[in-house]
Parts: structure tokens; sequence; C-alpha cells
């Protein structure tokens, strides 16, 4: 897994402090940047994966999850009974709130811990999507490719005999004439080995979708329920 | 029905050995005619397959060159009925088509064809296949 970026933004030191040590004695830690609720109005958002919102002086919370991407992860950690926080809980809903009580490092260790392991596997999610985009893209050139087999080994065809026959004689042709229909046949043969070659690993690929897609039902049914 | 038939021969058509060319591209016909005349046939196109009965009645041929792709009516369509009819079954048809893969050729066998020509054929190969049968 890559290194998860998390942003602490909170007005109290110590609460920077204590999460920053706790999340280094982790065995992985993230990259931690903290910001205080002033630098944050001031300087452009740093790239983040999520932010724990700690502290803050009255009336910045507001502001500050105001300014947020709303598909930012975010952990807001204040006390219970912040009257700024059960405001902002129905225009949030998917805010995460730890409470400030004795034991909240742990539980908001924990529960970043989670919420880091979800923006990861979304964003693999997202990479995979982009590369099934990809292939299927690949996979309609290739299906192209195929179709378009059938008229280009006529055409093939046409220029292979022809050029044969006017091989046979070849007394009736220029000996420039010769060469360049001589060329002709020659490169036609050549698209000919390009079009088996792209036959063949056609097939091969066909074989090997057959193979696997018999091992994953062999699987399936070897794992299903006993009735 | 438009047979792609040669005139020139006349007299001399009874010792020469017919090719009925079936094939819906008048090109691929043309050529085909071209390197069997050269060898001494008498090659005979129809670019309508479902005038084949048609014309193996009416040209007696001693062998067919015959296309998949077709429109209407398809090679191995065209195969099965010959091999099915005991009028027709003894004429040996050659598959001659851009379908190159295993299946496509055990399916022409499965039909009853005699032999299996794929595109783009050399000269060699076109004369070797019609000189097993003709």
């Amino acid at each position: 897994m890559r290194h998860a970026n998390v942003v602490i933004l909170t007005d109290e030191t110590e609460f920077a402090r204590l999460l920053t040590a706790c999340w280094q004695a982790e065995r992985q830690a993230p990259l931690v940047t903290v910001l205080t609720s002033d630098l944050w109005q001031e300087q452009e958002a740093p790239a983040r994966d999520l932010i724990v919102v700690g502290p803050l002086r009255e009336g910045k919370l507001t502001k500050v999850l105001r300014s947020l991407d709303p598909s930012t992860a975010v952990i807001l950690c204040t006390p219970a009974d912040s009257k700024e926080f059960s405001q902002l809980r129905t225009k949030y809903p998917r805010l995460v709130h730890v409470p400030l009580r004795e034991d909240w490092a742990q539980t908001l260790l924990l529960v970043a811990g989670e919420s880091l392991r979800r923006v990861e596997a979304v964003r693999l999610a997202r990479q995979a999507e982009r590369a099934t985009a990809k292939n299927e893209n690949h996979a309609t050139l290739g299906r192209y490719m195929l179709e378009m087999k059938h008229s280009v080994n006529n055409a093939l065809t046409s220029m292979l005999g022809n050029a044969e026959l006017l091989l046979l004689e070849p007394g009736q042709l220029s000996s420039q004439s010769l060469a360049q229909i001589k060329t002709i046949h020659s490169m036609a043969l050549r698209i000919n080995e390009v079009m088996q070659r792209f036959s063949s690993l056609a097939s091969e690929m066909q074989e090997a979708e057959n193979a696997s897609q018999a091992e994953t039902e062999e699987t399936s049914s070897s794992i299903s329920p006993r009735r | 029905m438009h047979l792609f038939s040669v005139e020139k021969y006349g007299e001399t058509t009874a010792v020469l050995k017919k090719v009925l060319i079936v094939d819906d591209s008048p090109a691929e016909i043309k050529l085909m005619q071209s390197l069997l005349e050269k060898e001494g046939y008498w090659p005979v196109g129809l670019n309508d397959p479902k005038l084949v009965e048609e014309a193996i009645a009416h040209e007696r041929p001693s062998v067919i060159l015959l296309d998949i792709v077709m429109p209407d009516r398809n090679g191995y369509q065209v195969c099965r009925d010959l091999k099915g009819n005991s009028e027709f079954n003894s004429i040996p048809v050659i598959m001659v088509t851009s379908k190159s893969s295993v299946s496509d050729r055990f399916w022409g066998e499965q039909q009853g064809a005699d032999g299996y020509v794929t595109k783009p054929f050399t000269r060699d190969e076109l004369l070797r296949a019609v000189r097993r049968f003709a």
C-alpha cells in the first residue's frame, strides 16, 4: 500500500502532538501535515486522503467544513456536546465523529486506519475501472481486426493470384515491371504471414480464455455449498 | 442464370475437365478461372450460390470450388445439400475460403467437403487441390 496523506487540522497543539506521536508508533505511519485553522484558510489545501479535524477556535469549524470537498474523508474529533457539531451532522451525513473522551486517540487511530483502507480500496477500484475501460478499447480493436480478417484475406487472394498470373509469363513484361510485380507478390506474402500470426495469437488467447473459464467454473462448483 | 463460362473452347471442350467455381466475388472467380485455364481446365464461374444445383445439372463439372462466406446461402449449406443429394454427391467439393481456423476446416469436413484451401492461396496450392480430383 502506498503512503497515505493525512492532514491534522487543529488549533490545539497538544492534540496534534499526541496524535502525531501515536501515528509514528504505528507500523504503517501515514505522511502527516499539521495545520491550524488560520493556515488552512490561507493556503491551498495539500494533497490528502484523510483530514482529521481536531479542536478549533470557536466558530471556525463550520467555515473549515464548508471549504472541504464533499468527497474528502473527514474525521471530526470534538467534544460530544459541541453545539456546532450537532448542527453539522445533518448537513454532512458522511462525517465521522470521534468524541473527545479519555480514549479518543486509540479510537481515532482505529477509525482513521479503516478510513484510509477505504480510500485505498476506492483508489484501487478506480484504477481497475480505468484499466478495464482501456482493455475494452483494445478488445474492440481486436474484434474489429478479426472481423476484417476475412476481407483482408480476400483482397490478398486477388493480389497474390494476379501477381502470380503475371509472373507466369515473364517474357511479356519489362524488367522493371517484372521487379515491381515481384515486390507486390512478396509484400502480399508478408501481409499474409502477419495475418496468420494474428490469427494464431487470437486462437491462443481464445484457448487460454476457455481454459481460464473452465478453471473458474470448476473452482466455483467445488466451493458451492452442499445441499 | 449467369455463368462465367468460357466459350472459346468450341469443339475441344469434351476433353477438358470442368471446374465449377462458386464464389460471390467476380474478381476471385476471374482469378481462379485464369489460373485453371492456364493448366488446361475448363472453369465455369457462378456467383449466385442459390443456383448451384441448376449449374451442376447444366455443366456437369468434375470438381466444384466452393466459397463459404456468401450471401443468402453459405458454402456449408451448399456442401451439405450437395452431399445429401444422390444425384450430385459423387462430385468432389473443395472449399476455397478465407475462414482459416481449425474449427472452420473441421466444420467443412463435417459437411462432406473433400478438400479445403484457405485464402489467400498460391497458384500451387489451388492446383494441387484440384489435381487430386480432376
